[in-house]
């Protein structure tokens, strides 16, 4: 009953960190860059939310659930995602790629203390995406809210899944992913490719900070956490493959759920930096395999 | 006064004159608070300057920086405060466990790719930070551990104000002889090496892992000395310290003075102590503007507000390694300088080389063609040790290449060029070829090389600046200036004019004459056929032909496979 429950919420919390990681496979893809904004979008997503929460109580007297925000936060993520490739990326993506690390990882202090200046350090929580409460299912007591996450990250994932095999752009996507060059050579302009990667990438990071902010509170400065947790789901999964981000999520949320039942939370995470450190050591290509050359 | 001193005093005139004026502003004019922002400047400096070895020379991105700092802060602070330990054992405690911490971290993690070392350093700094927020009996916690002591040295007692701010500067000064004497020429050439050429740095003779190691070492020392003199003036250690707040200080210092200057750890260490106060009235948004500094100095002045000073840089002759002397007619002409036997390789479903065998002697010139993708380059990388090969030995007169790293296999005297010449667009032609000789142990050689290879013209020239043609000669002079016993050429022909083709077989001919084996890869007959002392030809990893030029050329299986001819 308890494994049940526990795996729920693993699941769970495995669907949220697929967004993240999935995000950040998703820039990796349309540039090789490395992102190191990322977990700050995850953030930004949440506090998004908080604002927009505290802007529509002035409107709407009762409550509302949560997944209605989640429109407006993939749209304004998104838009901080062509903010941080027209400002962090683009301007210098013929330079070394420690260059953008510095300026991704300068893009995140920007957020992080914007946000501290704006609604201070104190965690901030969100509505729960359906409400609150449990629901009973094969004699299973449910978190309403951890059903609510798998089934609009499964949502989200296969938008996105639709777009990228159906849709002459997700061709064009893929493409670029693939040989950028031969892709350019073709017709298709990377630049575009480029800002779709972003957008797209940032706006699942902040439906995740949406997902994660309602049971985990958000606080400016979680992102580097959050970073750490998608970078180590895409190691595992494979560097650059979208499913083996979404295992590799999935097994982290996993040992974490694991780990925080028998014992602590930052037990938990300390664990997992471990683990890192232990991959990169054994098998820096992934345990799934590298699906593309490393070009960055 | 030597005139090379006296030109030096001149080009640092605006940084001595500057410093003069800091000092006077420090004794008379400074504030006690002023005293202290400029003690943590220097503080700072020694950090940065650390910080310069692995992000700017070694060009990794470390995020482990402000960890070191934390870890010699909370070595002389739980130390210090908790066992009364007085300075001259807190301090090198602090240095060492930093940089003992770097050595076990570093040898696994130091080899891998940009991203993942950034990473693996990241989570290095949350897993310390973890430590010490919980490990409570021993960090004190989240609230730290207060009544850290005075720096004390036997009697003699630092007190805060002018004595604090002069020691800490004092040893941000032997910081500063130390890095300067680690970046010699010859090493800051290697670095740079690293950096723009990074296939080609076995080539080079250089060992890139040790160069990491080395930097990474020296970045975790200083920046464990820093935090050691941190908690000195601040007299209480916390998590803070650790934190990714300290490691973003760091990487916004070095940014804005520049990664590789030590001018620049100066100017970025005292900027960036000062800019707070500059700015109060930016509150909490003045992160934002740190943040929105460094985006921008990244994408307008990437090399720092160092970079426009006055290049005071590494006018410094680069000294060869001198290598007991090896002439040439040493070599027995007799005995095969290469000799592979039944060498392999297997690509997924590719069978690259199928038990291939080979030996080259002393003098020839060996040519080897075959269609794209017949093992060519597979056979040179694995003579190079750049790939190993599945069955088979290759051994040369010295040294078996099939146990040997790349590094080595160059340093035994077995150098190779490049289909795609792979040269330091920042070094110029003659530290190009200097930093060769020196890691190859090529002694001496250097004038004759860069004679043979025509090239006294652009010595001076980046080698970026380059056309095709002159690029394939530095990259030939760079293989030279080892004193290879084996040369390989990975199709030097390709893009080349016919005159600048005809100077290539020149030189290579030259230096054959003196004993030199050279193992030419090429489609070009033409460029072959007069050149080459041998002809070999690979078709679908077999070697299918090996004899005289006119034999092979006449050779059925050659004809068919190379050429598209069949003959009846």
């Amino acid at each position: 009953m308890l494994v049940a429950q526990l795996a729920l919420n693993a699941v769970a919390l495995g669907a949220a960190y697929a967004l993240v990681a999935i995000g950040f496979v998703l820039v990796l893809n349309a540039t090789t860059a490395v992102n190191f904004a990322h977990g700050e979008s995850v953030v930004a997503g949440g506090f998004i939310a908080v604002a927009l929460t505290g802007v529509a109580s002035g409107i709407w007297p009762s409550s509302l659930p949560g997944i209605i925000f989640l429109p407006g936060v993939l749209l304004l993520t998104a838009l901080l995602g062509l903010a941080i490739a027209s400002l962090a990326y683009l301007p210098i993506r013929n330079k070394p790629p420690v260059s953008v690390f510095v300026t991704t990882i300068a893009f995140g202090i920007i957020v992080t203390n914007g946000l501290n200046a704006g609604f201070g350090a104190a965690p901030r929580t969100v509505p729960a995406l359906l409400g609150s409460g449990t629901v009973e299912i094969f004699g299973i007591t449910a978190s309403r809210q951890s059903l609510a996450i798998i089934a609009t990250a499964t949502l989200l994932i296969g938008m996105l899944a639709i777009l990228l095999q159906r849709t002459q752009l997700g061709r064009k996507f893929r493409a670029s992913a693939q040989d950028p060059e031969m892709a350019r050579a073709l017709g298709i302009r990377l630049t575009r490719i480029t800002l779709l990667g972003f957008a797209l990438g940032t706006a699942f990071a902040g439906a995740a900070g949406l997902l994660l902010a309602h049971q985990f509170f958000i606080t400016p400065f979680d992102g580097v956490g959050l970073i750490l947790k998608a970078y180590v789901a895409v190691v595992i999964g494979g560097w650059g493959s979208l499913r083996g981000a979404t295992l590799g999520a999935m097994l982290i949320a996993t040992f974490e759920v694991a780990v925080a039942s028998v014992s602590s939370q930052s037990l938990a995470e300390g664990l997992l930096y471990i683990a890192v450190l232990l991959v990169l050591l054994i098998r820096p290509e992934g345990i799934f395999g590298e699906t593309q050359r490393l070009r960055a | 006064m030597s005139p090379d001193r006296t030109e030096l005093i001149q080009r640092q005139s605006p940084l001595l004159a500057g410093g003069g004026a800091l000092v006077v502003y420090a004794m008379f004019i400074a504030s006690s608070y002023d005293q202290r922002l400029l003690t943590i400047s220097g503080i700072y400096v020694i950090m940065v300057l650390g910080y310069q070895f692995i992000f700017g020379h070694a060009g990794a991105l470390s995020l482990a920086q402000g960890a070191f700092f934390g870890v010699g802060a909370y070595v002389t602070g739980i130390l210090g405060s908790q066992l009364g330990a007085g300075f001259l054992a807190t301090f090198p405690a602090s240095i060492a466990i930093a940089a003992g911490l770097a050595l076990i971290v570093g040898i696994p993690v130091l080899r891998l790719a940009s991203h993942y070392f950034a990473l693996a350093t990241l989570a290095l700094s949350q897993l310390l930070l973890l430590l010490a927020i919980n490990w409570e009996p021993v960090t004190g916690g989240a609230n730290g551990l207060p009544g850290v002591p005075p720096i004390q040295i036997g009697d003699l007692r630092i007190d805060r104000g002018v004595p604090q701010l002069a020691f800490v500067w004092g040893l941000a000064g032997v910081a500063i002889l130390i890095a300067s004497r680690q970046l010699r020429p010859i090493r800051v050439a290697m670095f740079t090496v690293m950096r723009e050429s990074p296939l080609a740095v076995p080539a080079f003779g250089i060992d890139a892992g040790l160069l990491r190691l080395r930097a990474f070492l020296l970045s975790a020392a200083f920046g464990g000395a820093a935090g050691a003199l941190f908690v000195h003036t601040n007299r209480v250690v916390s998590p803070e310290t650790l934190g990714f707040g300290t490691m973003v200080t760091c990487l916004t210092m070095t940014v804005v003075g520049g990664r590789f200057r030590i001018s620049g750890a100066i100017i970025g260490a005292l900027l960036l102590t000062h800019l707070p106060e500059w700015f109060r009235g930016f509150d909490e948004y003045y992160l934002v503007m740190v943040g929105v500094l460094l985006l921008a100095m990244v994408i307008f002045v990437p090399d720092g507000l160092a970079s426009f000073l006055k290049d005071s840089s590494w006018a410094g002759q680069i000294r060869t390694r001198a290598r007991p002397a090896e002439p040439t007619d040493v070599l027995d002409a007799a005995k095969p300088t290469l000799n592979i036997t039944n060498v392999s390789k297997r690509y997924g479903g590719i069978q690259a080389l199928d038990r291939v065998g080979m030996s080259i002697e002393t003098g020839e010139i060996v040519g080897l063609i075959g269609p794209n993708g017949a093992g060519k380059t597979t056979l040179a990388n694995i003579i190079t040790g750049i790939d190993r090969a599945d069955s088979g030995s290759s051994k040369s007169a010295h040294i078996d290449l099939a146990a040997a790293t790349p590094t080595a296999i160059a340093r035994n005297g077995i150098a190779r060029t490049f289909q795609t010449p792979q040269l330091p667009n920042e070094l110029t032609v003659r530290t190009a070829i200097e930093v060769a000789a020196a890691n190859n142990g090529g002694h001496c050689l250097t004038d004759t090389v860069i004679t043979s290879c025509q090239l006294i013209n652009i010595l001076d020239a980046p080698c970026g600046t380059l056309p095709h043609g002159v690029r394939r000669r530095v990259e030939i002079a760079r293989a030279l200036a080892g004193q290879p016993h084996l040369l390989i050429l990975d199709e030097p022909a390709a893009g080349l004019a016919p005159d600048e083709q005809t100077v290539v077989a020149e030189i290579l001919r030259a230096h054959a004459a003196k004993g030199l084996a050279i193992l030419v890869i090429d489609h070009n007959i033409d460029f072959l056929q007069p050149l080459a002392t041998r002809l070999a030809c690979l078709d679908s990893g077999r070697l299918i032909a090996d004899g005289s030029v006119a034999d092979v050329l006449a050779d059925d299986a050659v004809l068919t496979a190379y050429f598209g001819i069949l003959r009846q």
